[in-house]
């Protein structure tokens, strides 16, 4: 039997009915790629502030000693990501170590980073291989910088350097000269010779009376109490050094300053290495003990089997835990500083004093 | 019930661990294989599903770890919940490099987002029997998504003709390495599945979802990239396009995609039957990204 062949009116309203829907469609597509579903309001995807797996290489111009064992690296690439006085980058070496340092150039030049670190003949031998290994017209592998000490917004400054300490507060120095703030530093290292970068600082301080240096071979350790006294209500204190200068500078601050430290942290994750203390799981209603030599992630799993983790070195963060209470020691190398507000890998990460509470 | 029963091929395992990869793509241009846009983008596709799908992955099989009472399948499933995060890392990090090149995937990213991290998220269920099903639902679609990727990732081991064309070496050892460890672990999400749950009806049902989920999201990131790639003008992908591209060994071939869809479907079906495990640890034995993790790994103190 034939089919009966449809009216020309119906031909042409679906062939009409089709067109305006493809065309719709291709519209709505356009402006959400998987219409019908919505985005989501903050994306993700893409917009990471975790350690990135992305690394960039750059060529090595200039290799210059500005200290007795300090050496200083202008690595060169082109359209480099922005940094602010503060930030630092991973130095991936080819050894494979991994090691920060803070960048100690021009944050307005595109094109360079520079970073200078300080042979540590006693260290772990990051230093040894970049005072070693690296040489000029070589290229080295880096991860993009990263703030975790920014320069704080205040009507004046304390800045307090130990050593090798001064790189990160270096660019500080430069921007807040630049803009006429008031501001103080103290410095001080072993010797003279063995402190970069104090003929730049001296230039800054042109008018005199701003810059403290004190060498321990003529003058014995900076004061770091009197200098904080002398400070005015309201002045950002920024400090890097060695640890107990930081200490020093915590225990004596007086009260309306506001405290900022740079700590240089185990870029190595290693679980390992520091006293003992305890984590109480809160919603278990247990406490475990982490002695010094075991990781929290091995404490909990005694109490807790089905707990997740993965790589044990801190990358993966698949034990990433809600922390309740409690100093947290991170040890990473993945997460970001808002997620370290509350959270931690209990694969590396400890504790600073004697107690975490975790929401488990 | 029929008696035939998935047969593991045991010379197929391997111990599974993470590994810290990194890579450089400022030298990566917009078309990684060179001329030929439509190849870039159908493979593009990939950087904008899996850092939310793998992410989805992790966030299930935290919740499936207390189902799992087989010591050396939940050794499995900790070393592929680490290689899947890293994953999952390693493609999100390409895309600030598309912004780079004028190419925002934002649009499309947070849609996918959206999609696993709402969509198929926890939801409010009552804890009982509705929020087993749920899990046990996503552990499915997570064992059929799995069969696809594993055979994505032997077709890149052998997809010899990339080389020749003279595609990005960085991109292409990032495409291998996540290969070589998703033919790796390419059983456990399976055997999760047999473990935790294992019904056929279930088995079916996700394999049709997850099936024509992945058409749709991969046919809609190809006509989103090609529209908004910067160098093209009405830019266009079709599915000639796509068969001529496994003709050509740059892209899977039709038939064998085709051949290989109904396959997990078979009730012999064990994901160690296909792929070779010898050949992904060869390659992860050479891959830049991959020895250079191992030498991160020994360096650190």
């Amino acid at each position: 039997m034939p089919l009966p062949l449809p009216r020309l009116r119906t031909v042409v309203l679906v062939a009409g009915a089709a067109l305006l829907t493809k065309r719709a469609l291709r519209r709505r597509i356009r402006s959400s790629p998987l219409w019908p579903l919505p985005a989501l309001e903050e994306p993700v995807s893409g917009h990471a502030e975790r350690r990135t797996t992305a690394t960039r290489r750059l060529l090595i111009t200039e290799r210059t000693t500005p200290a007795e064992g300090v050496v200083q690296l202008r690595l060169k690439g082109s359209g480099l990501p922005a940094w602010q006085p503060g930030a630092h980058l991973d130095l991936l070496l080819p050894s494979g170590l991994v090691r920060q340092y803070s960048l100690c150039g021009d944050p307005a030049d595109p094109d360079t980073y520079t970073i200078a670190t300080r042979l540590v003949e006693d260290g772990r031998g990051g230093s040894r291989e970049v005072h070693e290994r690296l040489r000029e017209g070589e290229e080295v592998e880096i991860r993009d910088p990263r703030n975790r000490f920014p320069l704080a917004e205040a009507p004046a400054y304390l800045f307090v350097a130990g050593g090798i300490g001064i790189t990160p507060i270096l660019p500080m120095l430069r921007s807040v000269a630049a803009s006429g703030a008031d501001w103080r530093l103290l410095y001080g290292g072993r010797s003279r010779a063995s402190m970069p970068f104090l003929d730049e600082i001296e230039k800054l301080d042109a008018e005199g009376g701003r810059v403290t240096v004190v060498a321990e071979d003529e003058a014995g350790h900076p004061d770091a109490a009197a200098a904080l006294a002398a400070t005015a209500p309201g002045t950002a204190v920024h400090c890097c050094g060695p640890e107990p200068l930081m200490d020093a500078v915590r225990a004596a601050l007086p009260p309306g300053r506001t405290l900022h430290l740079e700590r240089f942290t185990a870029a190595a994750a290693s679980s390992a290495g520091s006293a003992p203390f305890e984590v109480e799981l809160r919603r278990l209603g247990r406490t475990v003990q982490v002695p010094a030599d075991r990781s929290v992630l091995a404490a909990v799993r005694d109490e807790l089997p089905y707990v997740s983790y993965s790589c044990e070195q801190g990358f993966c963060g698949t034990c990433r835990q809600r922390v309740l209470e409690g100093e947290i020691d991170h040890r990473d190398e993945l997460l970001t500083d808002s997620e370290r507000d509350d959270s931690m890998l209990i694969c590396v990460s400890r504790c600073r004093g004697e107690r975490l509470v975790l929401d488990l | 019930m029929s008696n035939t029963q998935p047969a593991p091929v045991t010379s197929e395992r391997t111990p599974l661990r993470a590994r810290k990869v990194s890579f450089a793509w400022e030298k990566t241009p917009l078309h990684w294989v060179p001329g030929d846009p439509f190849t870039t983008h159908t493979i593009n596709v990939l950087h904008l599903l899996l850092p939310a799908g793998e992410r989805w992955f992790i966030h299930v099989y935290r919740q499936v770890l207390p189902y799992i009472h087989d010591e050396q399948l939940r050794q499995d499933v900790i070393g592929f919940i680490g290689q899947e995060a890293v994953h999952s890392q390693a493609h999100d990090d390409v895309l600030p490099r598309l912004r780079e090149l004028g190419l925002d995937p934002t649009p499309y990213t947070a849609q996918v987002d959206w999609f696993f991290e709402k969509l198929l998220g926890d939801r409010t269920l009552p804890p009982g029997r509705a929020r087993t099903w749920w899990l046990m639902e996503r552990v499915a679609l997570i064992s059929a998504i799995e069969h696809y990727t594993a055979f994505l990732g032997d077709w890149v081991l052998n997809a010899d003709a990339l080389d020749r064309r003279g595609a990005d070496p960085m991109m292409l050892d990032l495409l291998r390495w996540h290969g070589a460890e998703e033919v790796e672990h390419r059983s456990v999400a399976f055997e999760v599945f047999m473990h935790v749950d294992g019904g056929y009806r279930r088995r079916a049902r996700t394999w049709a979802t997850a099936f024509s989920t992945l058409v749709f999201l991969w046919q809609r990131g190809i006509r989103f990239f090609m529209e908004n790639d910067p160098s093209l003008l009405n830019g266009k992908g079709s599915v000639k396009e796509f068969y001529l591209g496994g003709k050509r060994g740059t892209l899977p071939a039709t038939g064998d995609l085709l051949r290989s869809v109904p396959r997990y479907l078979s009730r012999g079906y064990h994901p160690s039957q296909e792929g070779s495990t010898a050949q992904a640890i060869d390659y992860l034995a050479h891959s830049p990204a991959a020895t250079a993790a191992e030498a991160r790994m020994t360096g650190t103190s």
